[in-house]
């Protein structure tokens, strides 16, 4: 498969204009400032071949809106190699503008205050969309997200989630071979989340788009992706298929008992690691490759055990004890 | 033109979409005109009878360059300062460069867009404020003069344009350029003849404005209106323009590649 997204040792740092608190110090601001570099992305590589749909994640800061910037090139990279179905980005070539699309949950392309299908006409227009291809993508995809009945109400009368929708069809208008997906679903309702969710499923199945998604909703990547790509203080700690990443990460599970007599705290503790007890309850912490053992212990054991589960951490464990460490601190 | 055409119609549709906001420009402009001319009107007549002529200016002249004048400025006003800083300052030019057109083109196409729509609504506004003061407007039928002054107004809206996308490109250095707006608005109001017309001036003040390019965005077109100068006048003019639009041209890339680069894209 053709590589269409290739990111090599990319750099990108930012000047920042500090200011002490205060109003006194908001005059000294009008002549004296002090400036800052700071390095949003350290070193980040990676590729991405056609068709696939990874996941991108990382805490608030991490550089995730920052490369997906770059790999648009809306923001120019300080160092390295980025290039994104073979164009430079920050080039802005036509014939580039004209495959890719970006979508960010918290930015609109539509003007607010016209419908979304006059912004769709002048989208037209401005991607030179030939008129039939344009009327077939529409209906497509009007039909697919279910927002015909909105199309004529200014986009700021809409609610959040008729808004994405929108959005998304506008990104998808000229039929782009690259979308990038900035938090498409940030502040939807669980119902909206999982029609957007579903829709970039289909999508991204049909028209073998390749699509990076970042997103806080670590249901969104469960659902969506097979790769993920973890960065953290701009640089990639974590990158590939998401259930290695589990076994990698998650070397614990936990197991839960009921049982039918009361239980002794120093009892219960010559068995393993205890988390949580109670009067017929207890939960176990226990490394991966020994919850099978501990727990045909447990059922023969004479505390009277009556229910038993063993449970696997969260991806959104894992993540968030990804997401806590320091930089220094490589994975 | 496609493209062009498709941006100028929604630049239109939005701005309909505003027509509170249209109105009130219109009748701060109507107020403004009235205001001037009943000004003028009253300084020539407390200026006793002896007196017709200020400046070699008629009454009649005066208030025909306060009515031609207003229509004029409609139309060299571009607006597109505030669009591209704000676009700059909160992100949003972020969505504007993936797309397959240039940022700048998109601009001018949507701000000329808005601006037919600005001097359409202005000669209305401007026609009915004339009412009040028909027996001092004058008439001008000439044909050559009216074409030329037409080529002066393209140049001057292109002058203009170039200027304000300068001063609003200057955002990506600093986080507001309201004041900077504010301040060359003064300056460009005054040596435009906005405020009176430049032959008030002291002769060497008035020389120097006409090498700037803001007299040609409302006092020599209406002196061509009123024939107060000549055609050549005119035609120099415009020489002195197109030097200027290539300038400010350069300039305008000059700058736009600079501050592309330091852009961050905030907002997010």
């Amino acid at each position: 498969m053709q590589t269409i997204i290739h990111i090599k040792n990319l750099v990108k740092e930012f000047e920042v204009v500090k200011k002490q608190k205060g109003l006194a110090a908001s005059f000294l601001s009008l002549f004296k400032r002090e400036k800052i570099f700071v390095k949003a992305i350290k070193d980040i590589s990676f590729d991405i071949k056609e068709g696939e749909l990874v996941g991108f994640l990382g805490p608030n800061g991490a550089g995730k809106t920052t490369t997906l910037k770059i790999l648009s090139g809306i923001v120019y990279p300080t160092s390295g190699e980025v290039t994104t179905l073979g164009y430079i980005p920050s080039e802005r070539k036509e014939k580039f503008q004209k495959q890719f699309a970006l979508v960010m949950g918290q930015k609109n392309q539509l003007p607010r205050a016209m419908p979304a299908m006059d912004g769709f006409l002048l989208i037209k227009a401005i991607y030179e969309i030939p008129d039939a291809e344009f009327n077939a993508t529409l209906e497509e995809l009007t039909e697919l997200l279910d927002i015909t009945s909105f199309l004529d109400i200014p986009v700021r009368k809409l609610s959040l989630g008729q808004r994405m929708k929108c959005e998304l069809v506008a990104a998808l208008l000229h039929g782009p071979k690259v979308l990038l997906l900035d938090e498409p679903t940030i502040g939807l309702d669980v119902t909206a989340q999982k029609n957007i969710r579903e829709f970039i499923k289909k999508y991204n199945r049909e028209k073998k788009t390749t699509i990076i998604l970042t997103s806080h909703y670590m249901d969104d990547i469960k659902e969506l992706c097979e790769r993920v790509i973890i960065i953290n203080h701009g640089e990639v700690v974590y990158d590939g298929k998401l259930a290695l990443l589990m076994e990698k990460y998650a070397p614990h599970k936990t197991i839960s008992i009921t049982t039918s007599i009361s239980l002794h705290i120093e009892k219960l503790k010559s068995y393993g690691e205890l988390i949580q007890n109670e009067e017929f309850a207890a939960v176990f912490k226990v490394a991966r490759a020994d919850a099978k053992h501990l727990a045909a212990r447990l059922i023969e054991s004479d505390l009277g055990v009556e229910d038993i589960l063993i449970h696997e951490a969260s991806i959104d464990d894992v993540v968030r004890h990804i997401f806590s460490q320091k930089s220094e601190a490589k994975i | 033109m496609n493209k062009f055409l498709s941006i100028v119609s929604f630049a239109w549709q939005r701005a309909l979409t505003f027509r509170f906001t249209i109105f009130m420009y219109r009748f701060g402009e109507i107020a403004e005109s009235v205001v001037l001319c009943i000004m003028w009107i009253a300084i020539y007549a407390g200026s006793g009878d002896g007196v017709s002529l200020i400046k070699g200016f008629t009454v009649q002249e005066m208030v025909t360059y306060i009515f031609i004048g207003n229509i004029l400025t409609a139309f060299t006003r571009s607006y597109s300062t505030a669009t591209i800083a704000r676009d700059i300052f909160d992100g949003t030019l972020s969505m504007s460069l993936v797309k397959p057109i240039s940022y700048i083109r998109y601009v001018f196409y949507d701000r000329f867009g808005a601006t037919l729509l600005v001097l359409l609504t202005a000669i209305v506004g401007q026609l009915i404020a004339s009412v009040f003061f028909l027996d001092y407007i004058i008439f001008n039928p000439d044909l050559m003069y009216l074409l030329v002054i037409v080529a002066m107004l393209f140049l001057a809206y292109l002058t203009e344009f170039l200027l304000n996308t300068i001063i609003g490109t200057v955002a990506f250095w600093v986080d507001d350029v309201d004041g900077l707006f504010s301040m060359t608005d003064r300056v460009r109001r005054f040596f435009a003849g906005g405020y009176f017309p430049l032959s008030i001036l002291p002769t060497g003040l008035a020389f120097v404005a006409t090498l700037l390019p803001f007299a040609y965005t409302f006092y020599v077109p209406a002196q061509l209106y009123l024939q107060k100068i000549s055609i050549k006048e005119g035609i120099i003019g415009l020489g002195i323009q197109i030097v200027w639009i290539a300038l400010l041209y350069m300039l305008l890339k000059f700058i736009w590649n600079r501050g592309i680069r330091k852009y961050e894209g905030v907002g997010l």
